[in-house]
């Protein structure tokens, strides 16, 4: 009797915290520490921690995904032959689309020969010739956070913010890098945030992550910061089922990488079925991508153009989005008989400029903003 | 054959390591339960461990609850991507929070031991809700409802974690 008395029951019968509990009390007091010092950036023993769980995971789920393979070979032997002609098929059809592809191909880079646009203008950036691939290892899987783990590393050549893509479309970001191994950060997470429009009504919005729960759109991303916009138009021009697109504003991500599919909630919110929410992720393609580098990070010695010339992308983009103050154009009527140098600019004798009516690839003149 | 607190701590590994294999979402957090919790709850109302030894190896033995939820912690932390400390400081509040509610029990049974534990899972969504608004930008909605499940299963679970023996226990432990 007295056992069992002293199981639950006792527990009040002691006033003196005993050693237990103190060292509980102090190592919640580490792990809040641990949080707040995590303010300063990833940490070098995640990363290698990462390495280390990717080793972990790949041995563990190894035969998991041989008996897998095993079972779904054994399976096709019954349907070879319906599949051997199913895919003859396909194949032909494929040859179809091939021959239409490659047309379609070459009909476009005249088009953009013609508009004079630079190569990397449609997302072109993403160096797809120098994609890695990649088998995820871990899928975090947890309440928090929506990351996986890739197992490419440093030692492969990836970089933090990689663009991560399957068969279906978008994944994510690579966010850090082991020396053979790198986080992954989902579209889904809750603190990712993606430009995205609509492929067809080119509706801008910004894809916000919500965990659990599909992302949801944000249509009027803009609103808060530059409420010059209030005129934004054509967000109710979204449709039921249309393809949702990475939009490359910003930068971060390339243009035109399918991220899922808009459809409308109950309480008449937007949300998007991720293309590559079919589960489990498994290979991935890792693709280099640089993003643009605001003018300032890259100024070269230039005037600039006249007061009073307005850019093509400007006229382009005037129906959404006034031009940011600095723009000289907004003074055009002012009498000033010469525009001052840029205040960031070396002077003028510097360095000519090599083609002042044309933008360097380089420096694309803010195309990747909200403008287009 | 391990014993029933054996598999209990297989169990709460299983919650913790499952979730990060790529399986697919019916291993992933939630539904999942948070089988930590039970063990961090569990050990705290049975106050595991027993008093400090003069050797090590007993001093080592009367500490191994928050020991080991410190070590959960962090590896679920590393798991799930981080931050660090974010776990572990659930658990472990768990645990603290377990020893408070067995303290003022004056009657333990199912219903005040479960509900013991629905209060324990709801201050850790708290603390997450805290941490979420002040340390890290993290989702808190997802955890509340792999704590709402954890709740929901704790009482076929308990076994692993306390004493099978609850109602002799409860005409034992009324009020005096």
């Amino acid at each position: 009797m007295a056992r069992r008395r002293s199981s639950v029951r006792r527990a009040g019968a002691g006033r003196r915290a005993p050693a237990a509990v103190l060292l509980a009390v102090v190592l919640a007091v580490g792990a809040i520490a641990l949080l707040i010092l995590r303010a300063g950036g990833s940490s070098s023993v995640m990363q290698t921690g990462d390495d280390g769980a990717a080793a972990a995971g790949r041995v563990a789920t190894g035969p998991v995904r041989a008996g897998e393979s095993f079972l779904e070979r054994l399976g096709a032997m019954w349907t070879a032959s319906a599949r051997i002609d199913e895919l003859e098929r396909e194949n032909q059809d494929l040859q179809t689309w091939r021959e239409l592809a490659e047309r379609l191909a070459e009909r476009n880079r005249r088009y953009e020969e013609l508009l004079r646009m630079p190569a990397d203008s449609f997302g072109e950036g993403a160096d797809v010739e120098r994609a890695i691939a990649a088998q995820l290892v871990l899928d975090s899987g947890g309440p928090f956070t929506r990351t996986l783990v890739a197992n490419a590393g440093a030692d492969h050549g990836v970089r933090v913010g990689y663009i991560v893509v399957n068969a279906n479309g978008l994944i994510g970001r690579v966010v850090t890098v082991g020396r053979r191994s790198s986080r992954v950060l989902m579209l889904d997470d809750y603190t990712s945030r993606i430009p995205v429009m609509g492929e067809a009504s080119r509706v801008r919005a910004v894809m916000a992550g919500q965990a659990t729960r599909p992302p949801e759109l944000v249509l009027y991303p803009y609103q808060v910061q530059s409420p010059r916009l209030d005129f934004i138009v054509g967000a109710q021009n979204l449709r039921e089922g249309e393809r949702v697109i990475t939009s490359g504003d910003g930068g971060i991500f390339p243009r035109g990488i399918p991220v899922g599919v808009a459809h409308r909630e109950g309480d008449g919110s937007w949300r998007v079925a991720p293309a590559a929410a079919q589960r489990p992720i498994d290979y991935v393609r890792i693709i280099p991508f640089v993003g643009v580098e605001t003018p300032e990070e890259t100024s070269v010695a230039d005037e600039g153009p006249p007061l009073n010339a307005v850019s093509s992308v400007a006229v382009i983009g005037r129906e959404v989005t006034p031009p940011p103050p600095t723009v000289p154009s907004a003074q055009a009527p002012t009498p000033r008989p010469a525009r001052p140098a840029a205040q960031q600019n070396p002077p003028p004798s510097a360095e000519p400029a090599p083609e002042p009516t044309q933008p360097a690839p380089e420096t694309p003149p803010a195309a990747n903003g909200p403008t287009e | 054959m391990l014993s029933p607190r054996a598999w209990g701590f297989v169990l709460a590994l299983a919650s913790v390591v499952l979730p990060a294999l790529p399986f697919g979402p019916l291993f992933a957090q939630p539904p999942m339960p948070l089988a930590v919790l039970w063990a961090a709850y569990g050990w705290a109302a049975e106050r595991e461990g027993g008093p400090l030894g003069e050797h090590w190896l007993q001093m080592l033995a009367a500490l191994r609850a928050p020991i080991a939820l410190t070590a959960l912690g962090l590896l679920h932390d590393q798991l799930a991507g981080g931050p660090y400390g974010l776990f572990v400081l659930l658990y472990l509040s768990a645990h603290l929070m377990g020893r408070i509610v067995s303290v003022n029990m004056s009657a333990p049974n199912l219903i005040s031991l479960w509900g013991g534990f629905v209060v324990t899972a709801a201050a850790t969504v708290a603390i997450a809700a805290l941490v979420a608004r002040f340390l890290a930008p993290i989702a808190v909605t997802p955890y509340a409802e792999a704590a709402l499940i954890t709740s929901l299963f704790f009482p076929i679970v308990r076994p692993l974690y306390m004493s099978a023996t609850v109602t002799p226990r409860a005409k034992v432990g009324g009020r005096r």
